[in-house]
């Protein structure tokens, strides 16, 4: 036997079932998570499952009863600003977040007037001046234990911290630095289960940060990859065959040749939104956001891989393909919105693994998530002007100069606004009827850009931005900013829209029963029958609500609820009282008339039909001699 | 056919007075290379160091992010590692 073949027959002998275990725990731990995703007692994922498609099968609530749901109990975070993401549910326990400072709550869904266990860190107040944006975050994730470990919660934190808490008790099992606030860096992204693994974004892209997805081992806090937006191909991460099935979305050395200097450095390409994962390709979907600054002068080139669509191979985080969708970015149309995967048949009748993304730049993407071939790219809306067309050969934007950016130009009109036709919403997917639903903004702007060095921690935006409703909207009364649709991804046609008073921040929820749910920045949930749009329930929440709708079943109930908290982007005028139209990156006009309508203030509330509850019991949670 | 002339005449001006003809040429559809398609618009520099558009950017500045992800992710591999050692994660 040579050295050779020795070495290699060792290593089957000793190494082999070693790799065969830990391939089968990490099999163990997707599968669970599958498993527990389709248990309508469960809600374990902020897009409800891997396909974030943002569905439930449920059919107790519909839309010949919901006019008949009603609040059955509610919790308060005793915070201000805006609440974004939703709760988790497993096993009969609920797992509420909150905005800075990130408290953590458990609550028993037999008796939700005690909290099981709460996590209330001590972070620096100082990561409150470096938010982007109010003091958001989108919510938990949840690890579903080994044999090694018991179950987990991850949350992330405005200071850049990622924790992981034991489900049960709330013990901090790790907690590692995933930014640094003195240059930037913050979190207020969801963080991401695949197999054994925490996925992390990044946020900062308004203060310059170059944009990262990150990896950490649940069971050692060790990192497992971390890959960048910008800057050498070795440090984004590209696979062998990077692109191999479209190569002219461009392949090698793109990150360090379309940025001018070390300007990718501070390049942004941050990506504070949503992922999706499917088992089968073993591929997690996201998207990085816009480059840095705003100011589109300062930073000559296409500024790749920001505004990118990444399908990235789960275990290496090495990326298959990457489709950038607004090269060298104008407007902050940052591309970090949702990705709601579908298996549809395209319009040739082939069977296709699909991926389709609402992007802020008022296109929705469809693509091929196993190749990354452009499926369809619509207009969110017939109003956005910025694009003629997407052109599907090539996967290149025509963009109407008329709607470019430029120093010493105040560009008009432009639509969407740097708010999008469509932000941090987590949409949904009806299956059955092949429509996803959509939360939309209509919003347009005007935009001047300025010059302004880089200095780290500190804001480097560069541009006045003032939006406005679009031309559907009422602009003198600053209403009609917002829209929700139902959109087939095959056909390209909308089956139904109808307008909001302000954005639908939030996103929205589809059910088995007819119902597509959402909340409203003005503080309602709705529900409207998803084959026809038509409005059938409503409730007047205690403030705006700005997260996603949720349901699940509890003792043969079903609930749904919803976060609610005015906040966010199209929030910050009313959360800092502020009235300059440009000020909050431009969201203060926009939004001039929300205050008349809702405060601060927020929580969670589970609805019933009639209102059911654990409380139905008055005796549950009484003092007892 | 004067009349023709005398009128693209007319439309070129306007168009040349209003910047539209300049401004028009970016639509982002020109490719050097794959994957690599911006222009300058005309009228801007083509790379800003030098330019009245130079920001002037702090090379002292431009190396903190970096720095700080060398420190973070060795103060995080130190805890891993000591909770290795010790089963206690110490942050």
């Amino acid at each position: 036997m040579t050295s050779a073949v020795r070495h290699r027959s060792s290593f089957f002998v000793f190494l082999a079932p070693l790799v065969l275990s830990l391939f089968s725990l990490n099999i163990s731990a997707n599968d669970k998570l599958v498993k527990m995703a389709e248990d309508d007692r469960n809600w374990v994922m902020q897009c409800k499952n891997y396909d974030c498609n943002h569905y439930s099968k449920m059919t107790q609530v519909n839309n010949a009863n919901v006019k008949r749901l009603r609040p059955s109990w509610s919790f308060s975070t005793g915070l201000l600003h805006g609440h974004e993401g939703s709760p988790l549910v497993i096993d009969g326990m609920m797992y509420i977040h909150s905005p800075f400072p990130n408290n953590t709550y458990a609550i028993n869904l037999n008796e939700p007037g005690v909290i099981v266990w709460e996590h209330k860190p001590k972070q620096d107040p100082a990561a409150r001046a470096v938010a982007c944006c109010d003091l958001v975050n989108r919510g938990l994730a949840y690890w579903p234990g080994d044999d090694k470990l018991p179950p987990m919660i991850v949350k992330s934190q405005l200071d850049g911290k990622v924790v992981v808490l034991n489900a049960k008790t709330g013990a901090v099992h790790w907690e590692v630095e995933n930014g640094d606030i003195s240059v930037g860096q913050t979190e207020t992204a969801a963080p991401y289960v695949i197999k054994n693994m925490v996925i992390q974004g990044s946020s900062g892209a308004e203060l310059g940060v170059r944009g990262y997805v990150t990896a950490y081992d649940i069971h050692s806090g060790e990192m497992v990859w971390r890959w960048y937006a910008t800057g050498p191909d070795k440090e984004i991460g590209l696979h062998k065959s990077f692109n191999k099935e479209n190569p002219h979305y461009g392949q090698k050395g793109l990150g360090l040749a379309t940025w001018e200097d070390d300007a990718w450095k501070i390049g942004g390409g941050t990506n504070w939104g949503w992922y999706a994962y499917d088992p089968d390709v073993d591929m997690f979907y996201y998207g990085s956001g816009n480059p840095a600054p705003w100011n589109e002068t300062m930073r000559p080139g296409d500024n790749k891989w920001t505004m990118t669509i990444w399908g990235r191979d789960a275990d290496t985080g090495l990326a298959k393909f990457g489709y950038q969708k607004t090269p060298h970015d104008e407007w902050d149309y940052a591309g970090v919105n949702v990705m709601m995967l579908s298996e549809q048949k395209d319009k040739k009748g082939k069977m296709r693994k699909l991926l389709t993304h609402p992007d802020r730049n008022g296109i929705i993407y469809t693509l091929d998530r196993e190749t990354g071939d452009l499926v369809s790219a619509d207009k969110l809306d017939e109003t956005a002007n910025w694009v003629k067309k997407v052109d599907l050969k090539s996967g290149l934007p025509i963009r109407d100069p008329e709607y470019n950016t430029r120093m010493d130009h105040r560009s008009k009109e432009v639509c969407p606004s740097a708010m999008g036709f469509h932000n941090q919403g987590v949409d949904s997917y009806d299956p059955n009827k092949e429509l996803f639903y959509l939360g939309i903004n209509h919003l347009c702007m005007d935009w001047e850009p300025f010059m302004l060095p880089y200095r780290a921690g500190q804001f480097f935006v560069g541009a006045n931005v003032w939006s406005y409703p679009g031309p559907k909207g009422d602009r003198q009364k600053g209403i009609g900013s917002g829209q929700v649709k139902a959109y087939n991804a095959i056909s390209g046609k909308y089956k139904w829209e109808k307008m909001e008073k302000f954005a639908v921040w939030g996103g929205t929820m589809a059910t088995a029963g007819n119902l597509v749910f959402y909340g409203t920045l003005d503080g309602f949930i709705k529900a409207r029958h998803s084959d026809t749009g038509e409005l059938l329930w409503k409730f007047k929440l205690p403030s705006g609500a700005i997260g996603h709708p949720m349901t699940y079943m509890h003792k043969g109930k079903q609930y749904v609820g919803i976060n609610y908290g005015v906040g966010g982007w199209p929030a910050v005028g009313l959360v800092f009282d502020l009235h300059d139209p440009s000020a909050g990156l431009g969201a203060v006009g926009a939004f001039k008339e929300l205050a008349k309508h809702t405060q601060m203030g927020g929580g969670f509330i589970a609805f019933s039909l009639n209102g059911e509850g654990p409380y139905d019991d008055i005796s549950l949670g009484e003092y007892e001699m | 056919m004067k009349i023709k002339s005398k009128m693209l005449m007319i439309a070129l001006v306007a168009a040349l007075s209003t910047g539209s003809i300049a401004v028009s040429a970016y639509d982002g559809t020109k490719c050097k290379a794959k994957g690599n398609c911006w222009e300058a618009k005309p009228g801007y520099p083509k790379k800003v160091k030098g330019s009245k558009y130079d920001p002037k950017h702090s090379k002292a500045e431009l190396e903190k992010q970096t720095a700080s992800m060398i420190a973070q992710e060795s103060r995080n591999k130190e805890r891993a590692e000591n909770f290795k050692k010790t089963g206690k994660w110490v942050y």
